[in-house]
């Protein structure tokens, strides 16, 4: 699988309801980043957009997670075509 | 005795697994932060030496950095720190099998600890419906542990994971230093960046020279963590200043080395993970078709629907609870009644006889009457509670706790809450964010829990017709209740507005909380969350309510003499013996008694107290014996019905006396003769204990997780101020109308 250029990345938030992405970079504050990476959101893994606003809901690896990080951190994906 | 340690990630099954192996009685949940405390329990290892080992069950965490209190109580057990309690002789790490790679950062992470360490791959059962395959051999093979697979929940496996404990404490005991030695092939925290390791190995030795050893993890972790982070609280006092200066200059060295900290340990450990579990698990590719529990999940957090669906299930449950309640409730209440009345036929009037029948059974008995409403409360809560709901409603909410500056992790503790508020306010320790979590506390015990249910039901029940709207689907009673539960839960919204803006000004929150997977609720633990709440209020009813009641009757019953009442009892009750007896003479002694009576507690101290009292009390529609009857109740909010039970009994004119509390209230009156409880004094009474801090042991819980007596003291005044002046606006808006 290659890699894709992070230029084609959206945060998370843009994706639309069952839409999926792949985790291309996680920026914001490094603690936050850190702490989002130890809950299993990090680079190269696959998000499913289940109910996209603030908290949205995602799917991450099979598990549900909900989300409101406000300007503390950010998720980038690239947008992957069913 | 060996101690061993439960971790693992929240809602992974921790609890459970305490409570198949030692048939302990932890509280198990569908959601993530059940646990919050260490619980320990005892458990026999068969065929082994260890004859019992101390099981320590742990909350939930997903790093052995702590941010959030529930967090820093596993760390602080783990290390050792935790007053009271041994540093374990091993560890039971439990993994949740379908979420292997996020479920093995704590592992990593525990294997340097270097205690002895079994692995207990749990929800087996769930792995073929989520379509993996996991070779246990091959994953043991490659971590370096022994691996077990459980499934707590239907107690399989217990006995495998029992004899691999076995094991592993043996072979732990037969090579000397154990603890020191044990250690598996391979550790994440190798392949940290050399100048990383080198300033590790530095600051090791430097600490060695201040005479305070810290095992390597524990440098790792100063160095990685931020400042506020648990780690930092296992330095001694005299070296904090000099260990900041120390790592400050220790990180930017890295920097200028290009090591990111913190970014860099988990890159690490994600990269050990990826090596540990390559040829070990198998994903089918799933289907691209949205599940049930997807479609279930749209529904349930949809923005507006969701909320409706909320508010119905919660307006059905309180419906219920009146509905299933009545019949045992009258149950219960005949069963008091007869009780008093054996003991009345066997005895001769006198004090141990009022004390049995009017301090006692009056007093505890009218609370003992709310026994299966509080049963149903928590069946129906823990449904809830096990099913994964809970989750959902706190996603639901943190759109709107957002508003108030707030987020959805308060969710949970406050609807916690609604049972009892001393869970609730530990409950609060798995919310990060420290102002959050104040702001949480302070208003918990605003919700309205069960204790408070006695006080509606007895005055819905007395005072508020039985009418029904809607076409018989909502009674008027039920509609009462329900708008009572939720006047605190309203009043909360200002109140933490208020605070957040003025008391604890500081960063809006962020929210990230993982939602449990829906599943049918286990009997087991429905049954037994209810057991537990029912043990809890038989305790309370037969020791602090038990207490006030025989304290009320005593200020009731004395100064004064009861010769003439006594005497006066005794004749009526000869008279009532004989078959076809004089109704006239009967009459006289009821009206000479009642008038004994109402003499006998308005000489008594608790009606001087009262007539203290009644000046404060007369704004809110009280007289004097509900405002002592509220005063005795501060303690608990539940003693004012025993209390009111026993004024009453002690009170109550012979014919009220067979009819419960209810129609003594009912008849009580002002010395002209106007009703003292009218459905205005009603509401008041119960606005007041809305919105009262009247709990003793909330506030100690209060004092315990804030770590000071400032607030318990200012949610004490606040919430009183609160009761008073509600009680008030209520009572004269309903008057007025
Ligand atoms: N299917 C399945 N469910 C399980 C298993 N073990 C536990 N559960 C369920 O998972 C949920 C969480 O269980 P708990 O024992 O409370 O989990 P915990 O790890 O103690 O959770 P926290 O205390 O919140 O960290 C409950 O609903 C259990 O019934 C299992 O092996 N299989
Ligand atoms: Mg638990």
């Amino acid at each position: 699988m290659s890699i894709p250029r992070p230029t084609n990345a959206v945060p998370v938030e843009y994706l639309a309801p069952e839409a999926e992405g792949l985790v291309v970079d996680l920026c914001g504050e490094e603690k936050n980043v850190h702490r989002l990476e130890e809950l299993g959101i990090r680079c190269g893994c696959k998000i499913r957009m289940l109910s996209p606003g603030e908290p949205c809901l995602l799917a991450i690896e099979g598990k549900k997670m909900c989300l409101r990080l406000g300007a503390s951190a950010g998720i980038l994906v690239h947008p992957l075509t069913p | 005795m060996a101690t061993v340690a439960l971790i693992g990630n929240p809602n992974t099954g921790k609890s459970s697994l305490f409570n198949a192996l030692c048939g302990g009685q932890a509280r198990v949940g569908n959601y993530p932060g059940v646990t919050v405390e260490h619980k320990t329990g005892r458990m026999r290892l068969g065929s082994t030496s260890h004859k019992s080992i101390e099981l320590v069950d742990l909350p939930g965490t997903y790093s052995l950095s702590a941010r959030s209190a529930d967090e820093a109580v596993s760390v602080e057990v783990l290390s050792g720190e935790m007053p009271g309690l041994a540093r374990p002789d091993a560890v039971i790490v439990i993994l949740d099998a379908t979420n292997l790679e996020r479920n093995l950062y704590l592992l990593s992470q525990v294997l340097e600890l270097g205690l002895p360490t079994l692995v207990a791959l749990n929800m087996w059962d769930r792995l073929e419906s989520e379509g993996i395959a996991i070779d246990p051999k091959s994953l043991s093979h490659s971590l370096g542990v022994p691996v077990v697979c459980t499934s707590a929940s239907k107690r399989m496996g217990v006995a495998d994971l029992q004899s691999a404990l076995g094991e592993l404490l043996e072979s732990a005991e037969s090579s000397q230093s154990a603890r020191e030695q044990h250690q598996p092939a391979s550790l994440a925290s190798t392949s940290f960046p050399e100048p990383f390791r080198r300033c590790v190995d530095e600051l090791a030795l430097w600490f060695d020279s201040q005479g305070c050893r810290l095992p390597r993890f524990q440098i790792e972790r100063l160095l990685i963590d931020d400042s506020q982070a648990h780690s930092y609280r296992v330095i001694p006092k005299v070296l904090t200043s000099e260990v900041t200066e120390r790592i400050s200059q220790a990180r930017e060295q890295l920097a200028s080395e290009g090591v990111a900290i913190p970014l860099f340990e988990t890159r690490a450990r994600y990269a050990w993970i990826k090596q540990r579990v390559a040829g070990v698990i198998e994903r089918k590719p799933r289907e691209r078709r949205a599940s049930l529990s997807d479609q279930i999940d749209r529904w349930l957090t949809h923005r507006w629907f969701g909320l409706l669906f909320f508010v119905v299930l919660m307006f059905l449950i309180f419906q219920s609870i009146t509905w299933f309640a009545s019949w045992p409730m009258d149950g219960i209440e005949f069963a008091t009644q007869w009780i008093g009345q054996r003991i009345e036929s066997m005895m001769a009037p006198g004090p141990l006889r009022s004390l049995l029948v009017d301090g006692i059974i009056a007093g505890v008995g009218s609370v003992l009457v709310f026994l299966p409403q509080i049963a149903i409360l928590f069946f129906f809560i823990a449904i809830l509670e096990d099913s994964g709901y809970m989750s959902r409603a706190a996603f639901m909410m943190d759109k709107f706790m957002s508003i108030l500056g707030m987020s959805g992790k308060s969710f949970l503790p406050l609807m916690s809450s609604f049972a009892c508020a001393i869970p609730g306010i530990m409950a609060t320790r798995t919310i990060e964010n420290r102002r959050d979590r104040m702001v949480t506390i302070l208003i918990a015990p605003l919700m309205s829990c069960s204790a408070r249910w006695p006080v509606y039901v007895l005055m819905v029940s007395a005072f508020v017709p039985n009418r029904s709207v809607m076409g018989g689907w909502i009674g008027a009673q039920g509609a009462v209740l329900f708008a009572m539960m939720a006047l605190g839960a309203l009043v909360s919204i200002p109140v933490a507005w208020l605070l957040q803006r003025f008391v604890f000004p500081g960063e809006p929150s962020t929210f990230i909380m993982e939602l449990s997977s829906y599943k049918w609720p286990s009997l087991r633990v429905v049954l037994m969350r209810v057991w537990e709440r029912v043990l809890a209020f038989l305790a309370r009813a037969g020791s602090l309510i038990l207490v006030t009641s025989v304290l009320i009757w005593a200020a009731a019953y004395f100064p004064g003499d009861h010769g003439p009442l006594d005497i006066a009892t005794a004749k009526l009750e000869a008279e009532q013996a004989i078959p076809d007896a004089d109704p006239e003479k009967q009459q006289a002694l009821e009206t000479q008694i009642n008038q004994l009576k109402s003499e006998m507690i308005s000489q008594s101290y608790l009606g001087t107290a009262g007539d203290w009292i009644e000046p404060i009390v007369r704004p809110l529609g009280w007289d004097g014996k509900i405002g002592v009857a509220v005063l005795a109740s501060f303690p608990a909010r539940e003693v004012i019905v025993a209390t009111l039970g026993t004024i009453y009994s002690l009170g109550a004119g012979q014919d009220e006396n067979s009819q419960g509390l209810a129609a003594q209230l009912r008849s009580a009156t002002w010395p002209d003769g106007r009703p003292v409880y009218t459905l205005a004094t009603a509401c008041s009474i119960m606005v007041f204990f809305a919105l009262c801090a009247q709990c003793v042991s909330t506030l100690v819980t209060i004092r315990r997780e804030t770590n000071s007596w400032r607030w318990p003291i200012f949610s004490f005044v606040y919430m009183t101020a609160l009761a008073y002046a509600g009680a008030w606006i209520v009572f004269n808006l309903m008057s007025f109308w």
